[in-house]
């Protein structure tokens, strides 16, 4: 099981909010896929799948805000 | 977060692959600043990736209070002599050919940290592989001759100072700067050095008009600079000054079109282009 997190995006920037699944539950994606996109208060981000798999698990849904280090899907 | 909805020609992509990592290892390792990170630069990721980043010498703490910066204001600490051999150590182990250096503004030293600056230039130039390019750019050291000398006499291949937006903006998002101070700055340094490549940007989107843009392209070229950059303002945080307008593709492209008509060298112009970035 590979656990997607939002990475650091910068030395103070903490949280994003996410706008966009491109997967969602019981998709396949492909490593390097752009998985999930999410704002913060510079720019708007794609962050790629980190593995080729089966979406298991998303955590938070568009519109919730995460921090840096959550966890916000599973890929098996 | 921004206010406005940010376009849809605003998205990055993030890189988090070897280069990335390698990037962000040697930094700590050499325990050095980057704009990069200290103003939470989009494009970090991208730039970071190829091993390439924009050294920020002087410490993290600037003099000035710019509305659109977020890096740290207020009294900054002692110059760490030891600084231009780790941004040298680092340059060589990126394996960098162009190496950009840049710092906080040192309005509590005397030299405006020009000294440092050079020390910098001349420590890449013996540490780092022959042709490696060395980009300085430089606060307005206060309109000192003397130390724009100092920093022009170590021999950077390109001298970049930033006039950031138009002279009608300047009391309200850079009421410590002058505008006509950083004129001068750059049309000095080209009078010391002809041969020297002169490069100034300015960031869209806090509320000027494409007029005002071009004057300033104008007065720029009266000055002999040569490269002009235009990016999009973005808003580091909540407590940075709030931004106007996203400007388009399409508007990035005329105003180029016009900054060669008026004989700029090079021109970058888009959202994410930025003075250190390539």
């Amino acid at each position: 099981m590979v656990e997607v997190k939002l990475p650091p995006l910068s030395e103070d920037t903490t949280m994003a909010t996410i706008t966009l699944w491109h997967y969602t539950e019981g998709d396949t994606v492909r490593r390097d896929d752009d998985l999930v996109e999410f704002v913060t208060d510079k720019a708007t981000f794609n962050l790629p799948s980190p593995a080729t798999g089966r979406v298991k698990k998303v955590l938070f849904n568009e519109g919730e805000t995460v921090s840096v280090g959550d966890t916000i899907a599973l890929i098996e | 977060m921004q206010g406005l909805k940010q376009p849809p020609w605003l998205k990055k992509r993030i890189c988090l692959d070897e280069g990335f990592g390698f990037t962000r290892s040697v930094l700590r390792e050499f325990a050095l600043n980057t704009v990069c990170q200290s103003a939470r630069c989009p494009n970090i990721f991208d730039c970071f990736s190829r091993k390439r980043a924009t050294f920020l010498i002087l410490g993290g703490t600037c003099t000035r209070g710019c509305a659109f910066c977020c890096v740290k204001k207020g009294l900054p600490g002692p110059v760490d002599t030891d600084e231009p051999g780790r941004v040298a150590s680092a340059a060589s182990m990126l394996g960098l050919d162009h190496a950009v250096i840049t710092s906080v503004t040192r309005d509590d030293l005397a030299d405006g940290g020009s000294l440092q600056f050079a020390r910098t230039v001349d420590a890449v130039r013996k540490r780092c592989k022959a042709g490696t390019a060395v980009e300085v750019l430089v606060p307005d050291f206060g309109g000192s001759k003397k130390n724009i000398t100092n920093v022009v006499r170590s021999g950077p291949d390109i001298l970049g100072h930033n006039v950031e937006t138009v002279p009608r903006l300047y009391k309200k998002t850079r009421p410590r700067s002058h505008y006509r101070r950083s004129l001068d700055l750059l049309k000095s340094a080209k009078e010391m050095k002809a041969d020297l490549i002169t490069k100034s940007a300015v960031m869209l989107g806090l509320g000027e008009t494409d007029e005002e843009i071009i004057y300033v392209m104008r007065d720029l070229r009266d000055a002999g600079c040569d490269d002009f950059v235009m990016g999009q303002y973005l808003r580091p945080s909540l407590e940075q000054a709030g931004v106007t307008s996203f400007v388009g593709p399409e508007k990035f492209l005329e105003l180029k079109k016009i900054a060669l008509s008026l004989g700029f060298r090079r021109v970058q112009s888009g959202p994410f282009a930025r003075s250190s970035y390539s």
